[in-house]
């Protein structure tokens, strides 16, 4: 990627993909009163952070690998998410919760 | 300093508390991306550049491959569009909070919006202490460490690509962070129903590239979860048998 011809290329790219994140979070903040969403769905907004956080939490630990579904009790990810899950029942502190699910997973890993 | 900047200063401080426990999260996954930049093919400098300007691990790993393989500018913006799209629903879900502000703020507050830092945010809005006129001060506290956290972490990993292990699953410390994140908020009937449907159609929508899945399975959470919190107090009423 020495060649100028690439860097170029290169450099088109990396400013693309910055505006296309630069927009996309600044979309309705930048909008203002202009772009708004009715009073409802603004409401309802309140659910996102629970939804979208589930939404790549889940797939995250359940389809490591090849993309398929892996529910076995001998999966790494599920073992590790249902350790630092039942810390988090237990108490509510991140690190510990962090220590317990790499401790759980890593185990598993090398164990199983 | 004025009482006003004291107070703003002390809610930046708190800001910047509030994400501590879980920077080593966003740390991993920082490290990871940086490795993952290096090794699909970028080199140092560019791979800094990107991370000090892109600053979105997922659209960036998802951009490598297409990097790599010469496809043309419009596929990797569309592909870092689709990747980048669940920051619609965050950006309008924080419209509210900070419409007040001047433009060239807001457009700053959104640069350094990410996962952790919106889902921190809105937790601590809805508990109601945050005094509303130094929300953004909070919230540039927890944008501020997540985003050195985050820089240093990725810089040190495409600086040190060779040194450092693939193998070790270390990005796997970043999903626990969302868990530790996820857990407290699902104490609510439409908040669990919201986040079962939205995990539900995640996995069904899996094969759909780019994390579209992802902004569909949460819009469908969204609904069910209003849809829920509709449902509670018509079924109560029912019940007691009030008119």
């Amino acid at each position: 990627m020495n060649d100028p011809v690439a860097g170029i290329a290169l450099a088109a790219v990396i400013v693309g993909l910055a505006l296309s994140t630069f927009v996309t979070r600044t979309s309705f903040l930048l909008a203002g009163g202009r772009l708004r969403l009715n009073h409802r769905i603004e409401t309802a907004l309140r659910f996102a952070p629970v939804c979208t956080l589930m939404a790549i939490i889940v797939p995250d630990v359940l389809l490591h690998g090849q993309g398929s579904i892996d529910f076995s009790p001998l999966n790494p990810r599920l073992i590790g998410g249902v350790a630092s899950a039942l810390w988090l029942c237990w108490s509510r502190g991140i690190l510990g919760c962090l220590a317990t699910g790499m401790i759980a997973y890593s185990l598993s890993r090398v164990l199983l | 300093m004025t009482p006003l900047a004291l107070e703003r200063r002390a809610e930046f401080r708190a800001g910047q508390r509030a994400i501590l426990p879980s920077l080593p999260g966003a740390a991993a996954w920082g490290l990871v991306s940086g490795v993952a930049m290096v090794k699909g093919g970028l080199s140092v400098p560019w791979a800094i550049l990107m991370s000090l300007t892109v600053y979105a691990g997922s659209a960036q790993l998802a951009a490598l491959p297409l990097i790599a393989t010469g496809m043309p500018l419009w596929v990797i913006v569309a592909t870092g569009l689709a990747t980048n799209l669940r920051f619609v629903i965050y950006s309008a879900a924080l419209r509210p909070y900070f419409a007040e502000l001047a433009a060239r703020r807001r457009a700053a507050l959104g640069f350094f919006m990410t996962d952790f830092t919106f889902t921190l945010f809105m937790r601590h809005a809805q508990e109601g202490t945050l005094p509303p006129q130094h929300r953004d001060a909070w919230f540039s506290g927890v944008c501020a460490n997540n985003w050195i956290t985050w820089q240093t972490s990725a810089i040190t990993g495409i600086v040190a690509a060779s040194y450092i292990p693939t193998d070790w699953g270390l990005e796997f410390t970043g999903t626990l962070a969302l868990i530790a994140l996820v857990g407290p908020a699902l104490t609510t009937r439409p908040a669990i129903v919201g986040g079962a449907v939205s995990a539900v159609v995640a996995l069904l929508a899996h094969p759909i590239p780019y994390r579209l899945g992802l902004f569909v399975a949460a819009i469908a959470g969204i609904v069910a979860a209003t849809l829920a919190d509709r449902w509670q107090p018509a079924v109560s009423t029912r019940e007691t048998g009030s008119p």
